[in-house]
């Protein structure tokens, strides 16, 4: 390396031990909170305490910790599988099989994206109570399922998918479900990593929907009870820190699984 | 779908059949009664206390706490479920703060149960009922008190020279020139103040009698007196220099526990909070807060918060709801005493001030009897329609705030008040 | 791409394929949607409504408390967005080169802030930018401000603090989105512009951006509908008022306030919701004139 690369490779260096630095400081001090008493998280302190055992019992007097992780989980992963399939379905019919009926349509939806969701909440409650659902898992993931971020997301990143792939597999006599499976899918793996994670997150920290529709403590999310522990007139935030960290921990989890998928590169299929 | 989630949860074995199995069966035995309230440790451990209390005589009622969710929650949900028309997720009883009771009673009429005719109201505080009462009918159980009271360190005081009685009966401008001397002579700042609430402009304007509207509803800013004494009361205080300010719960509550600022003017709620370090005992007293000095009807007694229990019409368990609020909550002393030294939850039902609990001194506070103190000043408190559109009016309060702590016209703001509150009250 | 002569195998798969999400749209989008717009000519409060025609329209150009709402809405957008989608190129333009060190571990740690949580650092920040907090005393101890910022009572200073918590906030999880797309890209071109000498600066400007273009124009079409939205940080660092004097006001802010806090007000909420999607109409039909005026250069 040249001493002029050497320099900005340095550089890079220093911009991403900053960058990270920042990231992290927040994560650290909440992993540190959650070892500490109430009363010194109120007054700043940012050392290790010896109260993460006293928090995470109380934590656990307090909310049914299986119960509600079990909800969430629940609630997250069927709804991650189901969206990832409806949405990356559509988004790869968008951009695959273009007419003009279709953009228009395409371009509608985006424009009904930007609705804030509040403005939709008292009729969307509505409906599903007509419907009979209120306080069941099918109302909480049901209206989310064919997400249209997820699908313009997916027509997006399909944009780099090679047609070539596709015209060749036609030759080869497969089916149109069949390329999405077999030759799609595939190669697609780090857009559907990415999506994966971006819905999970979404759908583990799913706060104001649950919160109108689930109705009884026993169907209720870890988000949803984590929070309403901070409404106390005296917050424990010892053990409200323990409730985020165990609450942050499993989006961080799928994180760690798939980064892999959407940066170490594809071997083969594409190139 | 809501089976289908049952059964997976019995396939891996999570104990969750009793609680799960009483829900389900909510809407059809009429022998459940179902609360939400929103702090598990507060009003949500009171609030089971009051039904173990109840079972005891009352087996065949079960009683189905829920708090877990946030107050601003409970608000949405029970907003959406009312607009929506739908009842059968909705509680039997619902917690609901007192400066916000009046905009659901008048918004949703027919939703709440008038409770005055099955419950003698006289027994609590009458500024209690006068916030839950809608066309001469009282549709609340009132549960904590807000009286106000000013926490202060005694120690900090003594350094500066001054004596518990300094404090008593005294005006805004005596206490802004006590915080002057006391930071004088030893940095503390008197009060933490956060500009994104006005809770002490209000604790202001109801110690005079006074609140943002008229008798009949309508908007009262420019020619009210108490409020714009108390907005140039705020400007004074900021302007001595005696203020810390912060931004948040948090912050707010770390000044004076951390031992920055020398008192906390909040109700008695604040009990809790200021008590958390237990090595300051002996170093806290409480005294009664400071008055607007040349105003009618002026006090040393306001209230700040506090919450009251309201019933649903729709309830299937309506009766059982008001049978159990008015044998426990409205008749048992000895629940009172419990609850208070449990929770530090303080009523506004007054018999209760006559047992051992309510009579008990402090030593944390010097060995004051601090709740007989905030018994007398409560039953003080002068009464005050909250009206529909508080939460206007706060923010248009809260938005001036910034300007007139930095020395802009009070008559301005009021205008400035006056003109934002009329825009959103149409 | 052939797109003009689609067979008709291509025309009913082009529906098959979208149906799904179509059919679950149709329920649970347009029926909403349909009720918030008729409700957007409705006045009343609580439960008694009428027909406003365009009332809540003009009470909205009445409104000073909806036009600073909008106007911070808007300066948040102007300034945020772009601040956020260049960071997050640029960070993702470094963690993809695979002779960097460390690069798991950088990613994770600019991944983290989406996943922290907001009570959290919304609490972690407002104890940083307090008025003695970290932040004053290290811009003190280095001379860079004489007095300490009150960052919490200034209106300028609010909308910065806001500003940076979104962006640090939201940074990694647009890089999320680079980074997968980068897998897309041929690495031999990159090695083909290497040894022809092109400069790395020139290598980002020249190749990964327009081969990142389909997904820079999501990210920024999500961000700016996300930064309209924009709720969680104002609500919690300001203890949902949008202090101070309404200067971090945004309209989600105003919204759940119309709805939630305020004497329920569901009409005219549902009017400034549309105004949202208005915003967004414009800003769309504006790429859209920009796009075409460049075609034909291109």
């Amino acid at each position: 390396m040249s001493a002029v690369a050497r320099l900005r490779r340095g550089l890079v260096y220093v911009a991403l031990s900053l960058a990270a630095f920042v990231s992290i400081f927040p994560f650290y001090w909440m992993i540190v909170g959650s070892t500490n008493k109430s009363a010194d998280i109120v007054v700043g302190k940012a050392t290790p305490g010896f109260d993460l055992f006293n928090n995470v019992a109380t934590f656990f007097a307090t909310v049914d910790v299986p119960r509600v992780f079990w909800n969430s989980t629940f609630l997250a992963v069927v709804g991650t599988i189901v969206t990832l399939l409806v949405s990356s379905l559509a988004g790869y019919g968008f951009e695959m099989f273009r007419s003009r009926f279709r953009e228009r349509i395409f371009a509608l939806l985006l424009l009904l994206l930007s609705i804030p969701f509040a403005a939709l909440m008292v009729p969307l409650f509505v409906l599903v109570s007509q419907m009979k659902l209120v306080n069941t898992a099918t109302a909480v993931i049901l209206p989310g399922i064919a997400s249209i971020f997820i699908v313009f997301y997916f027509r997006q990143a399909t944009k780099a998918f090679p047609t070539e792939l596709r015209d060749a597999a036609r030759i080869d006599g497969l089916k149109e479900w069949q390329i999405f499976v077999y030759v799609y899918l595939p190669v697609m793996r780090s857009t559907y990593a990415a999506a994966t994670i971006i819905v999970f997150l979404a759908n583990w920290n799913n706060y104001l929907w649950p919160l109108i529709v689930l109705q009884t403590v026993d169907n209720k999310t870890v988000t949803l009870v984590v929070s309403a522990l901070t409404s106390a007139y005296v917050p424990d935030y010892g053990m409200i820190l323990v409730g985020t960290v165990l609450a942050t921990l499993p989006t961080l989890i799928i994180f760690f699984l798939l980064q892999r998928q959407f940066v170490e590169g594809l071997t083969g299929s594409v190139k | 779908m809501n089976h289908t989630l049952t059964r997976w949860r019995r396939a891996l074995g999570i104990a969750i059949a009793g609680i799960s199995m009483l829900t389900v069966t909510a809407a059809s035995a009429a022998s459940t009664v179902t609360v939400w309230c929103w702090d598990t440790n507060f009003n949500g451990a009171a609030m089971r206390e009051a039904a173990a209390r109840y079972n005891v005589n009352h087996p065949d009622v079960t009683i189905n706490i829920d708090d877990s969710a946030t107050q601003d929650d409970i608000r949405a949900k029970l907003q959406t479920q009312l607009l929506a028309g739908n009842t059968q997720g909705l509680p039997d009883i619902v917690l609901i703060q007192d400066d916000v009771a009046q905009k659901y009673l008048q918004s949703f009429p027919g939703a709440f149960e008038p409770l005055s005719d099955a419950i003698d109201m006289s027994a609590f505080a009458p500024y209690k009922v006068a916030a839950a009462t809608f066309e001469g009918k009282s549709y609340s159980l009132p549960f904590d008190s807000g009286v106000t009271g000013v926490f202060y360190r005694s120690d900090y005081l003594a350094d500066a020279g001054y004596k518990a009685a300094d404090l008593k009966d005294i005006t805004w401008d005596q206490f802004i020139e006590i915080g002057k001397t006391v930071k004088a002579k030893t940095g503390h700042n008197l009060i933490a103040l956060d500009l994104n609430g006005d809770g002490l402009i209000r604790v202001m304007m109801q110690s005079a009698g006074k609140w943002y509207f008229n008798a009949d509803g309508s908007l009262n800013i420019l020619g009210n007196a108490p409020l714009k004494a108390a907005l140039e009361t705020y400007a004074k205080i900021w302007a001595a220099d005696i203020v810390k300010p912060v931004s948040g719960w948090t912050d707010f509550t770390g000044a004076f526990t951390s031992g920055d600022t020398t008192v906390a003017l909040d109700g008695v709620w604040m009990t809790g909070t200021v008590k958390s370090k237990p090595e300051l005992s002996g170093k806290w007293a409480v005294a009664p807060i400071p008055k607007l000095a040349g105003i009618d009807g002026a006090t040393n007694y306001s209230n700040e918060g506090g919450s009251s229990w309201y019933v649903l019409s729709s309830a299937p368990a309506k009766a059982d709801a008001i049978d159990f609020l008015k044998t426990i909550w409205g008749g048992d002393a000895d629940f009172y005493q419990k609850i208070l030294v449990g929770q530090g939850a303080f009523t506004s039902w007054l018999p209760a001030r006559d047992g051992e609990a309510y009579k008990s001194t402090d030593a944390f506070f010097g060995g004051q009897a601090v709740w007989q103190d905030f018994s007398d000043w409560q039953a003080k408190i002068p009464g005050v329609d909250y009206g529909t559109f508080t939460a206007e009016v706060d923010a248009a309060v809260i938005a001036q705030l910034p300007s007139i702590t930095q020395g802009g016209s009070v008559d301005a703001a009021l205008q400035a008040i006056n003109d934002q509150a009329t825009q959103q009250m149409q | 791409m052939a797109q003009a002569n689609l067979s008709r195998n291509e025309r009913i798969s082009g529906w098959v394929f979208i149906a799904p999400a179509l059919v679950l749209l149709g329920v649970f989008m347009i029926y909403p949607i349909i009720w918030s717009l008729w409700m957007s000519f409705q006045v009343g409060k609580g439960m008694n409504f009428s027909f406003g025609g365009f009332t809540n329209i003009i009470r909205m150009t009445k409104d000073p408390v909806f036009i600073r709402a909008l106007t911070n809405t808007l300066i948040f957008l102007v300034v945020q967005v772009p601040i956020m989608i260049f960071l997050a190129l640029v960070f993702a333009n470094a963690l993809n080169d695979p002779s960097l060190r460390f690069r798991a571990l950088f990613r994770t740690a600019i991944f983290l802030p989406c996943v922290t949580s907001l009570i959290a650092y919304s609490t972690l920040f407002k104890s940083m930018f307090a008025g003695d907090g970290v932040i004053n005393k290290a811009l003190l101890a280095v001379h860079i401000i004489a007095e300490p910022i009150a960052w919490f009572a200034d209106p300028f200073w609010a909308k910065v603090v806001i500003i940076l918590a979104i962006t640090w906030r939201w940074t990694g999880y647009n890089m999320v989105f680079y980074l997968a797309a980068m897998q897309n890209i041929d690495r031999s071109i990159y090695e083909a512009a290497r040894i022809d000498g092109v400069p790395a600066w020139a290598r980002f400007r020249y190749l990964t951006i327009p081969m990142l273009k389909p997904v820079i124009l999501f990210t920024t079409v999500i961000s700016t509908i996300g930064t309209l939205q924009l709720f969680d940080e104002v609500y919690n660092f300001t203890a949902g008022t949008g202090g101070p004097s309404d200067s971090t006001l945004t309209l989600s802010l105003y919204i759940y306030n119309l709805t939630f806090k305020f004497m329920p007000s569901f009409g005219y909420a549902a009017t400034v919701s549309w105004v949202i999607v208005v915003i967004v109409g414009i800003l769309s039909f504006l790429q859209f004139l920009v796009a075409r005026d460049r075609r034909p250069a291109a």
